[in-house]
């Protein structure tokens, strides 16, 4: 069991009539890359907040390296090592590019409450920063307020913000959503480099099944807020029932 | 070496803070100035607080204080996001307290000032922080709604409360010398101009400090704030102390001032001038509170009186919160971003359209 690092046991989420995450139960592997995907309102997002602790559960648990982790706050999950990045960009609009990158670096510290020394007197979190922005390619813009980045670049910071407290488990809800399709691979390259280099655990939530078919050791397929199914990369595109709810679906649309 | 870098830093501490410098140099000098060209001495006419000098050490005494309260308030409402419309429970619970330390208690006015600022600032900064412990966790306008009720309920509270004289409140008159603005006006005045300073030059050191930026990230977007770690409440309870405790020193400078504690200091207008002269000078700028401050305040004594245009009297001094609203409405129209904040956007833009 020691190698599952991350559980949802019978997870569910009620908004009022509709359960967008219905009686879920998921194991994500130590160093694998886990996509879920899904149609539209499948629940993915959702199932993301319930993971790493924006929602509380309606019922159901979370399990975090064997520890039940349903209770503990948002901020503390960060601290255990659950970073995530989110589909909707989620920046410090006016802050500078290099600061959103600082600041996610600077979380994981204890000088948090240093209240008369210089900021930039800690040189080890701009020097992070730096380096993680190097790695997704925002180097050159990082004194720009981020809000005045286009929206690729956006999507790279929202990366870069994730990327910044080394966490060991990585959720990515639809890191490449919206960008142009020259600069997916991209992201992608760097999302596994950083995988390889750290052996660090992935999951990606992610519409481009290119991008899925192609990374992914696993792969869960929710649809209603149910699992619908789950598998190899290969075992899932076979799967008639999911080739009918969603890769049906999405292959017409992309043909036609 | 070490003593030459050294001197080099203070160098430039000086060239980037020059204009600040000019400022204070020219308020250190201004009671004087005053002085010099109406003839009338910095330390009174005929042994009493009196003439041309002390009259305008008087207004800029008033200044500095509500310098000092919209700073403060700016600290939670311009860097750390969170809105308050309660912020003259701190400014007059300090007063209170102070002037019943130094009033109704029997000590000696230098103990009973000691112990007042003591105990006032502390009482404050824990009543901050009880209150936003308590509506903080939840989000939106809880904690705003919350301060405004119990701010109103002091204010009720001290307007009926015999041992300080209900609505009449009481006058201080025990007072130390060297800080009595009756027998020591320019004293009193450079204290405050004092405070002023001390409590800018913190506010700017904190919010460069790793504890700022965090008040920054939390003002800008506090969901992701604690999505990378960080507990929020706390520094939201940090910022809201502090500037409780600020507050309520603005509070104590006031009642001194006035040598009169009542009802009137926990009132509705110390909540609302600190929030239009921050909204005015610049939310989230450090100097946007001293122009916001400065600006409303002087223009209420300059215009403080009738003017006849053709058949039409209008009084200002009667009239004065019909004005200022008018002022805040072409301030923000001219300066959607408050003065300060506006104007360091086009010199920004200005400077990377030419760079
Ligand atoms: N905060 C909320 N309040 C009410 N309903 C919500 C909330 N968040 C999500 N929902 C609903 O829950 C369902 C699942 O939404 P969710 O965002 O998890 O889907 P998703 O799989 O991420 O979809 P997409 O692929 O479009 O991102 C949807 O019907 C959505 O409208
Ligand atoms: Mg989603």
């Amino acid at each position: 069991m020691s190698d599952v690092i991350l559980e949802a046991r019978r997870l569910r989420k009620q908004f009022g009539g509709l359960a967008a995450v219905d009686d879920v139960s998921l194991s994500i592997k130590r160093g694998s890359v886990h996509s879920i995907i899904g149609p539209n309102g499948a629940g993915k997002t959702t199932l993301f907040n319930l993971l790493t602790g924006t929602y509380k559960p309606t019922a159901g648990q979370v399990f975090f390296k064997g520890e039940d982790i349903t209770h503990v706050p948002l901020h503390r999950r960060a601290h255990l090592g659950l970073g995530r990045s989110f589909q909707i960009t989620n920046i410090f609009p006016n802050l500078t590019v290099l600061e959103n990158v600082r600041l996610a670096a600077q979380a994981m510290s204890e000088v948090n409450f240093h209240l008369l020394r210089r900021a930039d007197h800690f040189k080890s979190f701009i020097e992070r920063a730096q380096q993680v922005l190097e790695w997704v390619g925002l180097a050159d813009m990082a004194g720009l307020p981020a809000t005045v980045l286009p929206h690729g670049g956006k999507r790279k910071l929202e990366l870069a913000i994730l990327l910044a407290p080394d966490p060991e488990v990585l959720l990515l809800d639809e890191p490449t959503a919206g960008m142009a399709s020259e600069q997916v691979p991209e992201l992608m390259a760097t999302i596994q480099e950083v995988r390889r280099q750290g052996n660090k655990t992935i999951v990606l939530v992610e519409h481009n099944m290119n991008v899925v078919m192609n990374i992914s050791d696993i792969i869960t397929v929710m649809n209603l807020g149910k699992l619908l199914a789950e598998g190899t990369p290969a075992e899932v595109s076979a799967n008639r029932t999911v080739q009918a709810v969603y890769l049906g679906e999405l292959y017409t649309h992309t043909e036609g | 070496m070490a003593n030459e870098s050294r001197l080099a830093s203070w160098r430039r501490v000086v060239q980037e803070n020059a204009p600040y410098l000019a400022i204070v140099i020219f308020l250190i000098v201004f009671p004087h100035l005053v002085g010099w060209i109406t003839g009338d001495s910095p330390f009174g006419v005929g042994g009493r607080p009196r003439g041309q000098s002390v009259f305008w050490q008087s207004v800029l005494i008033e200044v500095f204080i509500l310098t000092i309260l919209t700073m403060s308030y700016n600290l939670i409402f311009g860097f750390t996001g969170v809105i308050s419309f309660g912020h003259a429970l701190f400014f007059g619970l300090g007063g209170y307290i102070l002037g019943g330390a130094l009033e109704l208690v029997g000590l000696s006015p230098e103990v009973g000032l000691l112990a007042g600022v003591a105990v006032g600032v502390i009482v404050c900064g824990v009543l901050g922080f009880a209150m936003g412990l308590v509506t903080l966790r939840l989000r939106g306008v809880y904690f705003a709604i919350f301060t405004l009720a119990i701010a109103e309920m002091f204010f009720i509270y001290f307007g009926r409360l015999p041992l300080t004289n209900a609505e009449d409140g009481f006058s201080l008159n025990a007072l130390p010398d060297l800080i009595n603005p009756t027998r020591n006006r320019l004293t009193y005045y450079y204290l405050t101009l004092f405070f002023v300073v001390l409590t800018f030059v913190f506010i700017r050191r904190l919010m460069h400090s790793p504890t700022g930026k965090v008040m920054l990230a939390i003002r800008e977007n506090e969901g992701r704030a604690q999505t990378i770690g960080f507990n929020t409440l706390r520094y939201k309870l940090l910022a809201i102390s502090l500037s409780a405790m600020m507050a309520s020193g603005a509070g104590m400078l006031h009642v001194i001032l006035n040598k009169k504690v009542g009802p009137e200091i926990l009132g509705v207008t110390y909540t609302v001038d600190p929030l239009l002269m921050t909204i005015i000078g610049g939310v989230g700028t450090f100097s946007g509170p001293i122009v916001g401050a400065a600006g409303l305040h002087l223009s209420e004594r300059v215009l403080n009186r009738q003017f006849v245009i053709g058949p039409l009297t209008i009084d200002v001094g009667q009239n004065w919160s019909l004005i200022l609203g008018l002022i805040f409405v072409l301030v923000v129209l001219v300066f959607p971003k408050g003065i300060i904040g506006t104007w360091t956007q086009w010199r920004t833009r200005r400077r990377s359209s030419i760079g």
